[in-house]
């Protein structure tokens, strides 16, 4: 039974291929509890010039607030994987996080706001 | 900082309307997000005996409307297989609430449905999707079937109309919050 060795060759014709776990370092689940599919985030002003390229795609993205759902919609990222990269870059520092959908809505004005919100819809 | 996100949840059974809702309400087309899971299995191979993993992916649409400068509402359409219910409590957590979605010819799609928001005590709303033609049925006989409480707001809607679907939003978020205690601040 022959031996697969790696010639260090990582390009191939279908691309390159990287476990996605590498990107987050294994890490399974935010740290940031706020960390919710529809909680949005914004790239703040720092220098990006040391960011792996898979996390600039991200921050380039956030250049308007943008829920994490939506950045796995557009990067076709695995909605885990989205929120694990957002933590990251937020624990970093690059990117600014709004108030989540809260654990249980009892904000009266929020709601009215949402009423008057789809009223005028 | 100052950017809130609010959540609604559009359920109901397979093939009920549920992102035809969400597309007639929202300001994007519908997006679609994936969630990759990895079900640890039996291989099937009894030479091996090695335990196999096969990954399933869930997809979920979803839309967005922006309230205001500093609110914005996501309506997340539940998964078409009922059993990822772990993907549910992350949708329901937090919520304003749901829109189960009602196809009369097969009501029983909508049970597990009103059963989920109904035990977790998440503020719901029916909503019978019209799309499907004449309904044979009285709001009684819906209410019946679907065993829902008194107090569960029914509507008719139509879930290819925007304005029929903001209805049915607007009952949804007023019954949310008709459940809020009055005396706060």
């Amino acid at each position: 039974m022959p031996f697969d060795v790696w010639d260090g060759e990582d390009e191939s014709a279908a691309g390159r291929f990287v476990p996605l776990y590498v990107l987050v370092n294994g890490r399974t689940s935010p740290r940031d509890s706020r960390l919710d599919l529809a909680t949005q985030v914004v790239a703040l002003s720092v220098d990006t010039r040391l960011l792996d390229p898979e996390y600039l795609r991200i921050v380039e993205r956030c250049g308007n607030w943008i829920s994490v759902a939506e950045i796995g919609a557009y990067l076709q990222l695995p909605l885990t994987i989205a929120k694990v990269m957002v933590d990251v870059l937020v624990e970093q520092g690059y990117l600014g996080v709004g108030t989540p959908a809260q654990q249980k809505i009892v904000d009266r004005h929020i709601l009215d706001s949402v009423l008057a919100g789809l009223e005028r819809l | 900082m100052e950017r809130t996100s609010v959540k609604i949840v559009v359920a109901g059974g397979f093939g009920t309307g549920k992102t035809t809702l969400v597309g007639s309400v929202s300001e994007i087309p519908p997006l679609t997000t994936e969630e990759v899971l990895t079900e640890a299995s039996v291989g099937v191979d009894d030479t091996t005996g090695i335990e196999s993993k096969t990954h399933t992916t869930v997809a979920l649409d979803f839309g967005r409307i922006t309230i205001s400068p500093d609110v914005v509402l996501y309506l997340f359409g539940t998964p078409g297989q009922d059993r990822f219910w772990f993907i549910w409590d992350e949708l329901a957590q937090g919520a304003v609430g749901a829109i189960v979605l009602v196809d009369t010819r097969r009501l029983e799609s909508s049970f597990p449905a009103v059963d989920y928001f109904e035990r977790r005590g998440v503020p719901f709303v029916a909503a019978v999707n019209r799309f499907f033609g004449e309904c044979a049925y009285t709001e009684d006989e819906i209410r019946s079937a679907l065993e829902l409480t008194p107090e569960v707001p029914l509507v008719w809607c139509d879930a290819r109309d925007r304005n029929s679907s903001k209805l049915a939003l607007i009952a949804l978020v007023q019954h949310a919050l008709g459940r809020l205690s009055p005396a706060r601040v």
